[in-house]
């Protein structure tokens, strides 16, 4: 074989590698991204209408922590998880149904009766009664949940 | 602009001794049998991808080993694909480095000055045994149970040594959670670090010494 072919022989083959490798890394490389993302991108079950509770346990004018227990599929795990829940109501009419889950950084927010505000001991967020942000870093007012009454019993809708 | 690239970094590192050591170096007229030792470095390599892959959703705990082995087949997103490749690649694993051991036996390949070559790769088939033996029971179902039963049975079988054997093995005097973890540890993190280390070693010792040329008959040679 003259120097020139042996060299783009070579050459042929050193291209041949490359773009074969490629094709398998791309071929074995693009599956592993599907596989580890693809759980993520599966929508959660949507619970509904849940029973929290009766109105009659709403003093009016004191935020009342409601809790709940719903059943949620991780993987090939069912578990229980814990909705907390505070409702207010001004007058025994209308009623709002907020998370407990701080819009900052999502610890968990607490009454506190004396100061008549909701505290987050994380970075000393603060709300007021119905929710919005009085001091600290959150962003944006206690979450809301969809809330309904019937025969004196409270619904709220759990995404 | 990539050329200038590759130079400084050749000036602070000298990558291209390495490189050029390890694919342009010289190699004989051989045949398509000395692709049998680059195929289970292949092999290796997909077990290796593929299996941390798996541990992304295995859990080797009895309580959930078998179901999130159900998980990665029938609800991941190509788990499917990902569990068959390490699945089938075991098994192609053992029969090609089986397959290259052979080779390197009916070509003599093994002699004077390729012995640690040799002894590595003894190690590595050993290893790659383990492997196998390990792996079979992650999936803990029946088939994995007793499976594992009968192989660890076999190691209590010799005297002095044998019931001592078993339960180093087993962890405990029966097959429980304990002989799963420990399978686990040893299939994901003994045994990968004792093979990656030996096949460095392998590698480097193939391409110190150069492929070794076929043997023709009648043919004395001195080297
Ligand atoms: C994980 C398993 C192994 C891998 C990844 C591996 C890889 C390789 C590679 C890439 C080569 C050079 C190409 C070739 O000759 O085919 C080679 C050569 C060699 N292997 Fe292995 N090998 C493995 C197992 C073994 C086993 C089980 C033995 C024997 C007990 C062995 C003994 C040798 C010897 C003596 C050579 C030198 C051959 C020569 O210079 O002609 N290897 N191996
Ligand atoms: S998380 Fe509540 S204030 Fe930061």
């Amino acid at each position: 074989m003259s120097e020139e072919s042996n060299l783009s022989r070579r050459k042929f083959l050193a291209k041949a590698t490359v773009g074969i490798g490629g094709a398998i890394t791309a071929l074995i490389g693009i599956p592993a991204i599907i596989y580890v993302v693809g759980p993520v991108l599966k929508k959660e079950g949507d619970s509904g209408w849940m029973r929290i509770g009766p109105t009659s346990k709403v003093t009016p004018g004191t935020p009342t922590l409601f809790s709940i227990k719903i059943e949620r599929e991780t993987g090939w795990v069912t578990n229980q998880q814990d909705i907390m829940v505070y409702v207010y109501t001004d007058d025994g009419r209308n009623y709002a149904a907020m998370s407990n889950i701080c819009t900052h950084l999502a610890c968990r927010v607490r009454w506190i009766e004396e100061r008549q505000e909701f505290f987050c001991p994380c970075h000393n967020g603060v709300f007021d009664k119905h929710g919005n942000v009085l001091a600290g870093p959150p962003p944006r007012p206690l979450d809301r949940f969809e809330l309904k009454t019937e025969n004196d019993e409270i619904f709220i809708k759990v995404g | 602009m990539l050329n200038r690239f590759s130079n400084w970094l050749d000036a602070r590192t000298g990558w291209r001794n390495i490189w050029e050591g390890i694919f342009l170096r010289k190699v004989p007229k051989v045949n398509w049998l000395y692709t049998l030792g680059s195929a289970s470095l292949f092999i290796v390599v997909n077990q290796v991808v593929t299996g941390i892959l798996l541990t992304i959703y295995y859990v080797p705990n009895p309580d959930h080993a078998y179901d999130s082995v159900q998980y990665i087949t029938t609800q991941v997103a190509l788990g499917w694909l990902i569990r068959g490749l390490h699945h089938w690649g075991a098994s192609a694993m053992v029969v090609l480095v089986f397959l290259h051991m052979l080779r390197v036996i009916f070509l003599g390949s093994y002699k004077f000055p390729r012995e640690v070559t040799w002894f590595s790769g003894v190690v590595l088939f050993l290893v790659t045994i383990g492997f196998g033996f390990t792996g079979y029971l992650l999936p803990w179902d029946e088939k994995a149970y007793w499976a594992t039963t009968v192989g660890t049975q076999i190691a209590g079988t010799p005297p002095v040594i044998g019931d001592v054997a078993l339960r180093i093995l087993r962890g405990g005097e029966d097959l429980t959670a304990m002989t799963l973890v420990r399978f686990f540890g040893m299939h994901v993190w003994v045994l990968p670090a004792i093979l990656l280390s030996l096949v460095g070693l392998h590698v480097y010792l193939v391409i110190k010494h150069g492929i070794s040329t076929t043997p023709k008959r009648g043919e004395i040679k001195h080297e």
